[in-house]
């Protein structure tokens, strides 16, 4: 097992964050639609709560990934493409992993303005980011909401663009993200 | 002279002792009654908006002193709309029908300089519980007015407060802090 990123592989480490970080989002979307549908009550708190455990653990996977990316030292190297396409990958990446900060973020001021305790699931307390204050609850709950649309909009663009290089290019972008596949051969 | 002095300080001391401790007035908006709760392991803050403490206290009258303060259960705010409305609601507070939560002591100890105990008895929906509160009790200079502030420890569930389902203190702890801070005025 390939553990750190090589020329023109990504390894087990970036692999595994890449995923789970995809997994827990389309988790934690379900999760937020379905506390909707509840009447205020243990339930729905319940589910807000685990939503709230669930969105520090993004956060944590987020850091974790920004900083492997960083020591891995640009590998690997982005597969050949011209320029436009190079600079289009580049920025949506880096988009993304702003937004994976700024959700979660988002949620944990949110639920700092009304005054709730974030933890991780119930060891230990975050500390509140924000004082308590309605209107700024009101404006962070938008705002959580247009970040996760603005999440999916680049995420979707990102998994086209894989899927383009795999069909169409019949490079290895997909294939060294993707788990348990290796790149062609050379 | 002197004697004379002596005398009527003598008497007036009497007097106030047959009348009881030094009876005070809470200024409202420098005296504060707070709670503590938990969520899921965290804690989180909230007040009492409207309460009347009714104090009569002297350091050198604890037989004498007594505390009976009544709290507007409809007056807790937790700073978010919807878990009010929970903690208002029947399952908790039951604000409709219990308006009122009150606190009354009439047992005093010291237990060190400016620090006593009241020993009194809760009433919270329709559960009365006894419950010991720990302040420290500072007159100022001119002895006109003076700060209270302690609290205690209480478990919601003895009084009943979260039905149903919120008796599982595994998302809303049973433990309640309260802590209190009152400017009194000498009435």
């Amino acid at each position: 097992m390939q553990w750190r990123n090589s020329a023109n592989n990504y390894g087990a480490v970036a692999r595994f964050l890449h995923w789970s970080i995809v997994i827990l989002i389309i988790a934690q979307y379900v999760i937020a639609e379905a506390a909707e549908e509840l009447p205020d009550g243990l339930d729905k708190f319940a589910m807000i709560t685990r939503h709230k455990s669930l969105g520090m653990l993004v956060l944590g996977l987020a850091v974790l990934r920004i900083l492997w990316k960083a020591s891995n030292k640009g590998l690997p190297a982005p597969v050949p493409a011209v320029r436009p396409q190079q600079i289009a990958a580049a920025a949506a990446h880096g988009l993304l992993y702003l937004l994976l900060l700024a959700q979660p973020i988002s949620g944990w001021m949110m639920s700092s303005a009304a005054n709730y305790p974030v933890t991780f699931f119930g060891l230990f307390q975050f500390p509140a980011l924000v004082g308590a204050n309605h209107d700024l609850h009101e404006t962070l709950e938008e705002v959580h909401e247009a970040l996760f649309s603005a999440l999916v909009i680049v995420a979707v663009l990102h998994a086209l663009a894989a899927v383009f290089h795999h069909v169409w290019m019949k490079d290895d972008t997909l294939r060294r993200m993707l788990p348990f596949t290796r790149p062609r051969a050379p | 002279m002197r004697l004379g002095t002596l005398a009527i300080a003598a008497l007036l001391l009497i007097a106030s002792a047959a009348q009881g401790a030094t009876a005070w007035v809470s200024d409202p908006a420098r005296s504060r009654l707070e709670f503590s709760g938990t969520l899921s392991g965290g804690t989180f803050d909230g007040s009492f908006t409207r309460f009347k403490p009714e104090i009569a206290f002297d350091p050198a009258d604890l037989a004498g002193s007594r505390f009976d303060v009544t709290i507007e259960t409809a007056s807790a705010d937790t700073q978010d709309a919807d878990r009010d409305a929970i903690l208002k609601g029947t399952e908790f507070f039951a604000v409709e029908r219990w308006p009122v939560a009150r606190f009354e002591a009439g047992r005093f100890t010291a237990a060190g300089p400016g620090r006593y105990t009241a020993q009194g008895k809760l009433t919270l929906r329709d559960v009365t519980r006894d419950v010991t509160l720990s302040f420290t009790f500072k007159p100022a200079a001119d002895e006109a007015t003076a700060t209270l502030a302690g609290g205690a420890a209480i478990k919601r569930l003895d009084f009943g407060v979260g039905q149903g389902d919120w008796r599982d203190t595994k998302w809303v702890g049973d433990e309640v802090k309260i802590r209190f801070d009152l400017l009194l005025r000498r009435k």
